[in-house]
């Protein structure tokens, strides 16, 4: 990375091959000749600060961007919920690495101590009491502090280096020497003074962009790139109380010699959703399926239908086998990879043809119980019905006169005609159950033929589970 | 020794999970009534067993297999009961009449046998479904293994369906029963249950919820009778 010319962060590899920091371009180039070099870009170093504020506003609505690329996050009210401070920064440090990004935590009773935690990179700069947070700032060095670093020199030779030291100078000397702002941000640290923060607040709608580092076709790469939106979906939705019903992800193509439309992945929820988890593993699937017929090289991320939060309706004693959330996450799991036409409910309809009663419709379809109720017939015992409908029936060798299927039919019981839909498909027909010498009960008819043809023709319709 | 006189005289008594080679083992899971004393009898537990692999061995589709899981499936037809892969379209008129009603039910079509085992382990790991029927002819045992594992995490029924042949190939499943149609009813052979050998099959009789005895007397013997070579066949004259 460089800024001016000079090098101002390297890579371990890098590293390891002997760049340092300040080097000039030629110099990295003679020692690593195929060194990846990029010129600092303080917007997109900004964009990607902003991203992960959007990612935090999950933890809490209070989070601001301060100086040298920090947040600042209020995390007082969002202790109980998320359980203790570990187990906070343990989800926000995954949350910034599935971001893409490393961070380092500072945490403090003051905005401005949990600032120079960070920034001072102890490992485990946690505090929660004030007078352990005074004792370690007393410990950290003074140049962390912005204000204080054109003074350096002048720090140095009164000998003066940690904060604790710093305390201990007459005040009135140091504001005339250093300003106001070294002693402000001193008293802010040790919760001397109030601190006030312009919380950033989040947009009215969500859009996010992701630009890839490479040209990708591989669907397990487009997850990933695609989980950073989605982390900066469920901060923003938890920050505005929000549910989303529809997102659209938008798989960007390079422009070839002809602009290609970018790929739209739309995933439509049964319920409004704003943990990400769900989201992700219905992406998962429906980017396994999607073929690709050109590299991406952009990701972008919309909330279409937008829904007020409900709070979660915890019930006293949990019902065995989940709620009917679970269910309908199953089911959009199971439609995301098998696809609508494959996943169906029963839907019987009122008719005597027994194809045209057993209706299967997609699953995700609503059909009122009241509806389903009507068209089943008052008795369902008067009917007999095979559990299992061939899909087209089977015409059957006769023998002897008698339909064979692997052995002779037996009929077991009287014929039952069905002669309807003269308006579509008309059928005429006899049923009969029959039965095999294997025991077997199978469901054969007749069809019912005019005067001119002399063979009865048999059909196998159904088995009897 | 006095210790081994104790565990010899009574080592079910020790553990849940102990019992003789006669003696049938008690089940851990909580087990749904199959509705057929002589059946549940012979089953550990006394009945099916929840949220563990049953291997049901069918010499072929339509033999009896949906009325003698009748009576458990409708007791846990207060959730949901997916069909996956049947041979055939499932009738849902038929299976109401089973007392299973059709908003319950959900039908799982897959092209791929990797599609139907991901659906099958995500239909276990939910857990929010009652039961699971899963039609599958060829299935690899490390596969078997994985539903299993899948299953013990819920209270799932959990049959598999598969032909009689896959009887010789091992499975994780504690209970496999191979069915046969015969008179009336049908044959099950246990293959592999915890609790001792039983060669003899236990035949069920499996009453149709709906009559189709005739109404005047049958002129169909159950004899085949020798076929005379005149006219319209006797068989065929109800």
């Amino acid at each position: 990375m460089l800024e001016q010319e000079r090098v101002l962060a390297v890579s371990d590899a890098a590293r390891a091959a002997g760049v340092q920091p300040g080097m000039r371009r030629g110099g990295v180039l003679m020692l690593l000749p195929d060194a990846q070099v990029h010129e600092r870009s303080p917007q997109r170093e900004a964009e990607a600060l902003y991203a992960v504020a959007m990612a935090m506003l999950q933890y809490t609505p209070q989070v601001t961007e301060a100086e040298e690329a920090t947040l600042l996050m209020d995390v007082g009210a969002s202790l109980r919920l998320f359980g203790g401070v570990l187990s906070l920064c343990r989800r926000v440090r995954a949350n910034v690495r599935a971001l893409g990004f490393t961070a380092s935590l500072g945490c403090a009773p003051t905005a401005r101590g949990a600032w120079l935690l960070a920034r001072a990179r102890q490992t485990g700069g946690r505090t929660v009491k004030m007078p352990s947070l005074v004792r370690r700032l007393d410990l950290l060095e003074v140049l962390l502090a912005p204000p204080a670093r054109p003074f350096a020199a002048w720090f140095e030779g009164i000998g003066c280096i940690s904060f604790g030291e710093l305390r201990r100078l007459p005040r009135p000397g140091l504001q005339r020497r250093c300003g106001r702002a070294l002693l402000d941000l001193v008293d802010a640290a040790y919760g001397l003074s109030p601190e006030l923060y312009e919380w950033i607040a989040a947009p009215d709608t969500f859009s996010a962009r992701l630009e890839l580092f490479d040209r990708i076709d591989d669907a397990e790469l487009l997850l990933a790139g695609a989980r950073r939106l989605l982390l900066q979906l469920t901060g923003w939705l938890c920050a505005r109380q929000l549910a989303v019903e529809r997102i659209v992800l938008r798989l960007e193509h390079e422009r070839g010699r002809e602009a290609r439309a970018p790929t739209c992945v739309e995933v439509a929820l049964a319920e409004p959703a704003w943990r990400d988890e769900h989201l992700v593993r219905l992406l998962k699937e429906r980017l396994a399926k999607l073929t690709l017929d050109a590299p991406v090289i952009g990701l972008g991320l919309e909330a279409k239908q937008l829904q007020p939060m409900a709070p979660p309706n915890e019930s006293l004693f949990p019902e065995p086998g989940g709620t009917e959330e679970d269910r309908m996450r199953m089911l959009e799991l199971l439609v995301a990879r098998l696809g609508a036409d494959n996943v169906l409910q029963a839907l019987p309809m009122a008719d005597y043809r027994p194809e045209q009663a057993n209706a299967w419709v997609p699953v995700q379809q609503k059909v009122s119980e009241r509806a389903r109720n009507a068209q089943m017939p008052p008795d369902v015992m008067s009917l007999p019905r095979p559990t299992w409908l061939l899909a087209k029936p089977i015409a059957l060798l006769m023998r002897d006169h008698r339909p064979f299927y692997g052995s002779p039919l037996r009929m077991a019981s009287n014929p039952e005609r069905i002669e309807a839909g003269w308006w579509n498909g008309p059928e005429t027909r006899d049923y009969f159950i029959a039965e095999g010498q294997d025991h077997a009960l199978y469901w054969v008819y007749r069809e019912r033929i005019g005067a001119d043809e002399e063979e009865p023709r048999w059909y196998l319709h159904g088995l009897f589970g | 020794m006095v210790c081994s006189d104790s565990i010899s005289a009574a080592p079910e008594s020790l553990h849940p999970s102990l019992w003789r080679a006669s003696q049938l083992a008690r089940s851990s899971n909580r087990c749904v009534d199959t509705g057929h004393a002589a059946l549940s009898a012979q089953l550990p537990g006394g009945g099916w067993p929840t949220g563990v692999l049953v291997d049901l061995l069918l010499q072929q589709p339509g033999i009896g297999e949906m009325r003698l899981l009748r009576s458990a499936l409708a007791e846990v037809a207060a959730r949901r009961i997916v069909l996956l892969q049947p041979p055939h379209p499932p009738q849902a008129l038929a299976l109401a009449a089973l007392g299973v009603p059709p908003s319950q039910l959900i039908w799982l079509r897959t092209s791929r046998t990797a599609d139907a085992l991901w659906a099958a382990e995500q239909v276990l790991r939910s857990g929010s479904c009652g039961a699971l029927l899963f039609w599958q002819n060829q299935v690899r045992s490390d596969s078997l293994r994985r539903l299993h594992l899948a299953a013990q995490g819920g209270e799932t029924l959990f049959f598999m369906m598969r032909p009689l042949a896959a009887g010789q190939d091992a499975s994780p499943a504690p209970l496999r029963l191979a069915l046969r149609p015969k008179a009336g009813g049908i044959e099950i052979d246990f293959v592999k249950r915890r609790g001792p050998q039983r060669d003899a099959p236990l035949f069920l009789p499996l009453s149709s919820n709906f009559t189709y005895t005739h109404r005047h007397a049958p002129v169909d013997r159950p004899v085949t009778a020798p076929v005379a070579a005149r006219g319209i066949q006797p068989q065929l004259v109800h």
